[in-house]
């Protein structure tokens, strides 16, 4: 909300400049967002008209003028502009002006011509950001007034009002603020004058209390420059003395008026729900389609204005109106709320309304406006009418003036309680006092405009918001709290996230939001969850999957002139059945293994054994791959399995569809499900003894057929429950197209079998013995070749 | 004998100072004291030797033997001295070195790593609850009214089954309430979403992490003191509070914190926190839900605080565009 300064020390008599103001506003929190200035402030800045203008004749750019400032000597001044003509008037800024950056006007000379002072453009004055050329003033100026007197200054601040403070969308608002903040005593002087209702406005909608007053005799015209000026520095657009007076009534006392020419309306008014289909035509000149949630002002032919949002195009003030219904009422929040934004309109009263206004600030503000139209428009007040639409609401004694008040109870000790640093009563008083709260037995009596104030926790908010923060010291102690479930699968993830960084990943955080397309992953199938009301079709479903959101990132990073692409994700992913947010981990590898660089400048590109590697050390433990069927984009598929028991799937994406994504090589990806992995206890890590006897190797090689898989040799072997076999490796594959030395559909394998005892040195004959026997087993039960 | 002796040790000495590499040393070796060798010869004809000469021959033949065995020794050591210096020769060092390659976390991750360790180190464990939420948990519980403009499809994601997508992790504020009795010490990393349009300072989803302490006792000295603390583990001992009184529905009273820190540009005051003391209507909310009186506003107290970890994030590393966060482009992630 914009405040005036100006309008603002009228209130209330506070010393402070600007920035001091913002300072106290902002640490209260009202927060300042911006101080602008407006108008003239510079002395010595006068009307002059041009008189002559002549080339000067050291200078292209440059001419020589001769203006009149009103001091009867026409004055000679050098001037580099070009956008005036003789006649016109500009202004002058006089030897002894002090411009903007602290610039004083002298009299010297310009390349050799004497110049009294220096024609000003709006920038120059500080009345706009930029300008070209003077400022052309309007012909009626009055040559020799000084600038000030036609654009005064003022500063304007804007402050970010929070939603519970309706009563600071005023300038008597504010400054009651102000006063409480400077301990200066705002003068609220307008006070309401009791008075009897002359008849009834029937109302059948969200509308506590609604009052109109006729105006007879209206002589509708432009507004006195002092009513002008106010708002336009607010930033408001002057359009009749009327209407100006409701903005203004609006911003000195946070109540929004409404005018409508009386003469336009046919029979009563009443406050009612718009009907199915109703529409109408707003003050903006655009219809809008109204619906039975949306309060209206009506007579006897329809709408007139929707209530505390807009008024009618028809209805309102023009400058033939002579009778006027001036209304002031207090709609309720939700339903002006609802209707605004249903139709996307809302302005300075409905802004209002939605925070709600004081219901006894309804008709002090028709008094006030009805007081300053009598001034400006020579308006005669006539009868009024008022509509109740709440029990609560007495409206006699809102005509009597009295304000209602709430009581909350208040206890002092509760303040040290919550804010840890004791207020005293007397500090309390006087800023419960200042606030405009009354003192009983057990509490405080809250009047009707700090709806915001309910509770004796509301109450203790005010006074550490006027006392202030630094009265408040902090506060370190120390705290101990047992680990929670989360805390463990956290350290988990996290350990889990830096054993990928290890093997080279980085970590991405895609969006959990993603495309109906992206939902179709090959890596994880069945129902998906949706929102109802997206915001566009790329933020659609709730991820079931995180590879299709680290393809695409591949696909950036290759397009991006990345070679080895190396990422995974952990996250949620969403499920419509079973278990609906789950933890899942997924890696996505492309290009060549690593980077290659001047030691090795030919590197292997990355295959589903770089990926099974990558999850085992991910993982913390080795897992299996067992085929699958592929599907959709994938060429290969495989189950990835961790200690029996499935937890994703791996594969290889086909080179087509590689290529799809922009992914020149291989691109390999997995996805595995971690519930049941972070979930899972972990033991200690036990010690195991170190071997204290040396191991003995021996080699097997053999030619198996094609099909025979690792695991199953490793099976065989460990059926074997050989106690001094201490491990097997694959060292060798061996296959040849040709079959020339490996036959066709056959490949040549060789292990590395170590034995060794935990209680002695093996003898070679033990050895020979034990290996001879684990070979008899692999030629019986696989049936295969040895190459001795 | 003894001349032959005297000619010999001069002649194998001189030879072997001029050997110049160690494959010279071993030859001469072998040819002074081999089996069939020079000195060897001349020690097979201590039998020719005079008895009475014997004990001055013999004296000469060892010290002629120890000489050229010292000789050897010695130049063999500078010659393999020599030669082991000269393996580097030539060698460029500027060359660039080699490691192997590991990847990165993601900056956001390693912020919230960050400050979820100074929390623990304060005493806080860690919370969580679901992206998917009810409203109770997300508004009505924290005191925000049916009509708040923030429950409105416009603001916020719905699924077809009135639930939502959590707007803040406040809602892990109440799962936790719900769950233990105070004290009640945690902090909540987690994903919020807003319907927003995407932009270079918006996301329809962020990280947030939330903080709630509630216990007997607990005052707003204390929420500065935890706040304070965190943020100047963050960021250095310089770092300047301001907290501005403002307005949220859960807490009361509310603030904003607002830091100046050299970490952080210096001069200007960012606003980086939101935070407060818990509303009663938060307590009683939950009391209800619960149906007992395990949250009493007369005996507990409690603060809570939440921050985005994007935005915070961005003005730590001077990232110009929250996209950066989620385009999961390598040259950008390997940054940090």
């Amino acid at each position: 909300m914009k405040v005036s300064l100006n309008w603002l020390r009228e209130l209330v008599d506070f010393q402070q400049d600007a920035t001091a103001l913002s300072g106290l506003l902002t640490n209260a929190g009202v927060e300042v967002e911006g101080i602008e200035t407006r108008g003239v402030s510079i002395d010595k800045v006068v009307v002059a008209q041009i008189l002559s203008s002549e080339q000067h004749p050291n200078a292209d750019r440059l001419s020589v003028c001769k203006v009149e400032d009103g001091s009867g000597m026409p004055r000679q001044i050098v001037c580099g502009a070009k956008n005036y003509k003789v006649g016109d008037k500009v202004p002058l800024a006089q030897p002894g002006a002090v411009m903007p950056g602290d610039f004083k006007i002298k009299v010297g000379k310009l390349r050799g011509v004497e110049s009294e002072g220096m024609m000003c453009s709006s920038k120059e004055l500080g009345l706009s950001a930029d300008s070209e050329g003077l400022l052309i003033l309007d012909a009626a100026a009055q040559v020799g007034a000084s600038l000030k007197s036609l654009f005064p200054g003022d500063t304007v601040l804007d402050l970010e009002i929070t939603p519970n403070r309706s009563d600071l969308l005023s300038h008597e608002g504010i400054a009651r603020e102000v006063g409480v903040l400077t301990g200066r005593v705002s003068r609220l002087e307008h006070v309401l004058v009791p008075e009897e209702a002359a008849g009834e406005v029937s109302l059948a909608g969200a509308c506590s209390f609604y009052t109109a007053r006729l105006l007879e005799n209206v002589q509708v015209a432009a507004s006195p420059e002092w009513l002008r000026t106010r708002l336009e520095s607010l930033g408001l657009r002057s359009i009749n003395n009327v209407v100006d007076v409701t903005n203004w009534v609006m911003f000195e006392s946070g109540q929004p008026l409404h005018a409508f020419d009386a003469d336009k309306v046919q029979g009563s008014l009443s406050v009612r729900y718009a009907r199915e289909g109703e529409s109408f035509v707003a003050l903006d000149i655009r219809t809008y389609q109204l619906g039975p949630d949306d309060l209206v002002i009506a007579d006897e032919t329809g709408p007139l204005a929707i209530a505390g949002v807009m008024g009618g195009q028809a209805s309102g003030v023009s400058d033939s109106t002579t009778r006027v219904i001036l209304e002031s009422a207090a709609f309720e929040s939700g339903g002006i709320r609802r209707t605004s934004r249903r139709l996307g309109l809302s302005s300075d009263s409905s802004y209002r309304f939605e925070r709600g206004v004081d219901v006894a600030g309804v008709l002090r503000a028709s008094q006030r406006a009805t007081t300053l139209l009598g001034q400006v428009a020579s308006a005669q007040a006539r009868e009024l009418q008022v509509g109740v639409g709440h029990a609560d609401v007495d409206s006699g004694a809102l005509l009597q003036g009295l304000t209602p008040v709430r009581h909350v109870p208040f206890r002092l000790e509760r303040v040290t309680a919550l804010l840890g640093t004791p207020v005293s009563e007397v500090r309390v008083n006087q800023i419960l006092g200042a606030l405009g709260l009354t003192k009983n037995e057990s509490g405080w009596d809250v009047p009707s405009f700090r709806g915001d104030l309910t509770r004796e926790v509301d109450l203790i908010e005010e006074i550490a918001r006027v006392v202030g923060i630094e009265h408040f010291p902090p506060v370190t102690r120390a705290w101990m709290s047992p680990s929670s479930d989360t805390d463990r699968r956290y350290d988990r993830l996290m350990k889990l996230r830096r054993a990928a960084v290890g093997q080279g990943l980085f970590e991405s955080r895609t969006l959990t939001l993603v495309s109906e397309a992206m939902a179709q992953s090959p890596f994880v199938k069945g129902p998906v969850l949706r929102v109802k009301n997206p915001l566009n079709e790329d933020q659609v479903v709730l991820r079931p999957s995180l590879v299709p959101g680290l393809l695409i990132a591949a696909g950036r990073n290759a397009r991006a002139g990345v070679k080895a692409i190396r990422l995974f994700e952990t996250g949620r992913a969403f499920f419509a059945e079973g278990v609906e947010e789950r933890t899942h981990l997924a890696v996505v590898i492309a290009g060549p293994a690593w980077t290659p660089n001047w030691r090795c400048s030919s590197v292997a590109e990355v295959d589903v054994f770089d990926l099974k590697g990558i999850l085992s050390a991910v993982l913390g433990r080795p897992v299996q791959f067992s085929p699958a069927t592929a599907s959709g984009d994938l060429g290969l598929e495989v189950t990835i399995l961790v200690d029996g028991k499935v937890v994703g799937v791996a594969g290889q994406l086909r080179p087509s569809a590689s290529r799809e994504l922009d992914v020149p090589g291989s691109l390999l990806a997995a996805e595995v499900c971690l519930s049941g992995i972070l979930d899972a206890a972990e033991g200690a890590a036990l010690y195991r003894e170190l071997p204290r006897f040396p191991a003995v190797t021996r080699d097997i090689a053999f030619v198996a057929p094609q099909d025979l898989a690792h695991q199953r040799i490793l099976e065989v072997l460990g059926a074997a429950k050989e106690p001094l076999l201490a491990g097997v490796e694959l060292f060798d594959v061996f296959t040849d197209a040709s079959g020339e030395k490996v036959p066709v559909n056959h490949k040549s394998v060789a292990y590395s079998l170590t034995y060794r005892s935990a209680e002695r040195t093996l003898t070679a004959e033990e050895v020979t013995a034990v290996h001879n026997n684990l070979k008899q087993r692999i030629i019986s039960e696989l049936g295969v070749l040895f190459r001795e | 004998m003894e001349a032959q002796l005297e000619s010999l040790r001069t002649e194998a000495l001189l030879t072997v100072a001029a050997c110049t590499d160690e494959a010279q040393v071993e030859q001469l070796r072998i040819r002074y004291l081999g089996r069939g060798g020079e000195l060897t010869a001349l020690s097979d004809r201590m039998r020719e030797v005079s008895k009475e000469d014997k004990p001055k021959i013999g004296k000469l033949l060892n010290e002629t033997r120890s000489a050229v065995t010292a000789a050897l020794d010695e130049r063999r050591a500078l010659m393999v001295a020599a030669h082991e210096a000269r393996a580097f020769d030539g060698l460029d060092v500027t060359l660039p070195g080699a490691s192997f390659p590991v990847g990165a976390l993601h900056p956001i991750t390693q912020l919230m790593d960050r400050a979820t360790g100074i929390f623990r180190r304060m005493g806080f464990a860690l919370a969580d609850g679901p992206d998917i939420e009810t409203e109770w948990h997300c508004f009505d519980a924290l005191n925000t009214p049916a009509d708040h403009p923030a429950r409105n499809e416009q603001d916020t994601f719905y699924m077809p089954d009135g639930r939502l997508l959590r707007t803040h992790t406040s809602s892990v504020q109440i799962r936790t309430l719900e769950r233990v009795a105070p004290p009640v010490r945690i902090i909540a990393p987690g994903a919020a979403y807003r319907r927003d349009e995407v932009d270079a300072t918006h996301l329809a989803q962020f990280n947030q992490m939330e903080g709630l302490y509630v216990d007997e006792g607990v005052t707003l000295a204390d929420l500065r003191g935890t706040l304070e603390f965190f943020f100047r583990e963050l960021f250095g001992n310089d770092a300047k509070f301001r907290f501005r009184p403002h307005f949220f529905p859960f807490t009361e009273p509310s603030f904003e914190v607002d830091i100046q820190t050299a970490a952080l540009g210096g001069g200007r005051w960012l606003e980086i926190a939101g935070c407060g003391m818990v509303d009663p209507a938060v307590f009683e909310a939950v009391n209800l839900r619960r149906g007992d009186r395990g949250l009493d506003p007369e005996r507990h107290s409690g603060f809570a605080f939440g921050f985005g970890l994007d935005r915070l994030a961005m003005i730590m590393a001077g990232v110009p565009d929250i996209r950066l966060f989620t385009d999961s482009d390598q040259r950008f992630l390997s940054q940090f």
